[in-house]
């Protein structure tokens, strides 16, 4: 499952996507980037990322 | 046979004249010899005049350095695995550059020198993979491949009357004789294909194969920027939805060629790969040669690997923007394609050090912010002073972090 991530400041910068493994990935919000690529494909088959975290601070 | 020297002919009478253009020798006008060889050392460099040597002779890009368009041919390098065995999902990557489809999960295995046989003379490593199944079906793919990008083709021009032939060459070793397959695709519209075929004569035995392709002179390709442009594709049982006719170029997405052999259809069955190269020209040349540092920094245009290898890796210093945050730059060694992703093997990969108090990671962000270097967020506990100078490490041997910007 793909979830919103905000940078520093609480700007939306990235898509992460956590794997069953614990292992994860953050994805930028580049449109020449692959994995990027297919998040937008998951979006248009009518999928929804989770929202971001708040800010802590 | 008796010979007659062109002196002795001189002598009776015979008018010999040599044309080293052609190679032949003509007597009395007649045509007497052809393919004249000439012998070691009896052309000196004066004897060549400067005006036939040309700058379209010398620009053959058969004679020059970085023919090859294949990253990590010979498979030397395997940054994600490190030599490993894996059961690739679809789409992960094998040794550099390398990835694997299998549209039907755990088919097949794959490691970087599987099986632990002697490489090819000049080789040391080699991509294999094993058939985990007996499957067959019309409508899946199951293949190895390599995406070349668009600014490394453009020369070949295809896509125009102008296309340039190809000759791709290699190494292949399989337990399963007969007529293997892969194919040549346009990426990322996958609509023009050629499907080729090799024999592997003999099981489980090392053989050199040259496929020569001709250049596509029909279809959209992408011959410039920083996306796909061209897909090699070694076949490994794709079923009959995405094989074709070998030997021309079609409109479909065709991995391999109707009829040929499936590794995956055989369990067990071995496919062993390495010595790949795709170079302009109707020659196969022998494989190119780089630097191991050459090879290594084309592979990090589109993936790096920190961690993994100590304790503490250092990744970057940056600084706390709270008591749970750090916000780094990392300076990339290579100009990556794109922006890269960020992976890691657990949320919990990083430590965060203010110099007095650490957390380790929970959450690890980045975003779009160039190709040379990468940002880098870290969420942990309520730990850190907030505004302070701050390094950022690996967590532990097993703790990696990599960045992708694969095609």
């Amino acid at each position: 499952m793909y979830k919103l991530q905000n940078d520093h400041r609480g700007n939306p910068c990235a898509v992460g996507l956590l794997n069953p493994d614990g292992s994860g990935m953050s994805i930028p919000i580049d449109p020449a980037n692959t994995d990027y690529q297919a998040y937008l494909k998951w979006l248009a088959d009518g999928n929804t990322p989770l929202p971001a975290d708040e800010l802590a601070e | 046979m008796p010979t007659t020297t062109a002196t002795e002919l001189a002598q009776l009478g015979g008018l010999v004249t040599t044309d080293t253009s052609t190679s032949t020798v003509t007597v009395n006008g007649t045509l007497a010899a052809t393919a004249i060889a000439l012998p070691n050392n009896s052309v000196s460099t004066a004897s060549i005049s400067n005006s036939s040597v040309t700058a379209a002779k010398l620009s053959n890009p058969q004679y020059t350095g970085f023919r090859n368009r294949i990253i990590n041919g010979d498979m030397r390098i395997d940054q994600r695995n490190g030599g490993t065995s894996v059961t690739p999902t679809s789409g992960q990557y094998l040794v550099d550059r390398f990835f694997a489809v299998q549209s039907v999960a755990s088919k097949y295995s794959a490691q970087q020198n599987a099986g632990a046989v002697t490489p090819p003379t000049g080789f040391s490593n080699y991509q294999g993979t094993t058939s985990l199944s007996t499957y067959s079906s019309a409508s899946d793919q199951f293949y190895i491949a390599q995406r070349i990008e668009a600014s490394n083709i453009g020369d070949l021009a295809f896509g125009t009357a102008s296309a340039q032939s190809v000759a791709l060459s290699f190494w292949v070793r399989s337990s399963l004789s007969g007529t293997h397959s892969g194919s040549l695709i346009n990426a990322p519209t996958f609509n023009r294909s050629y499907p080729f075929t090799f024999t592997v004569n003999a099981a489980n035995t090392w053989e050199f194969k040259t496929v020569i392709i001709p250049g596509d002179t029909s279809g959209t390709w992408a011959t410039s920027g920083t996306g796909a442009g061209l897909q090699v594709t070694f076949n490994l049982g794709s079923g009959s939805s995405f094989v074709g006719t070998a030997g021309a170029w079609n409109g479909n997405t065709n991995y391999g060629a109707t009829g040929a052999v499936s590794v995956v259809g055989t369990n067990g069955a071995t496919f062993y790969i390495t010595g790949v190269q795709l170079e302009a020209g109707s020659t196969a040349t022998d494989f190119e040669r780089r630097p191991y540092g050459t090879e290594l920094a084309l592979c990090q245009r589109y993936f790096q690997s920190y961690g993994g290898q100590s304790v503490n890796d250092m990744i970057t210093m940056g600084a706390t923007s709270g008591t749970s945050t750090f916000v780094g730059i990392v300076q990339l060694p290579v100009t990556m394609r794109t922006s890269p992703s960020v992976g890691y093997s657990a949320a919990s990969a990083l430590t965060i050090d203010d110099n007095g108090l650490a957390g380790t990671s929970s959450a690890i962000t980045t975003g779009a912010y160039g190709f040379t270097s990468a940002y880098l967020v870290v969420t942990t506990g309520a730990t850190l002073v907030t505004n302070r100078p701050a390094r950022c490490y690996t967590n532990g041997s097993s703790a990696r972090l990599t960045w992708s910007a694969e095609l």
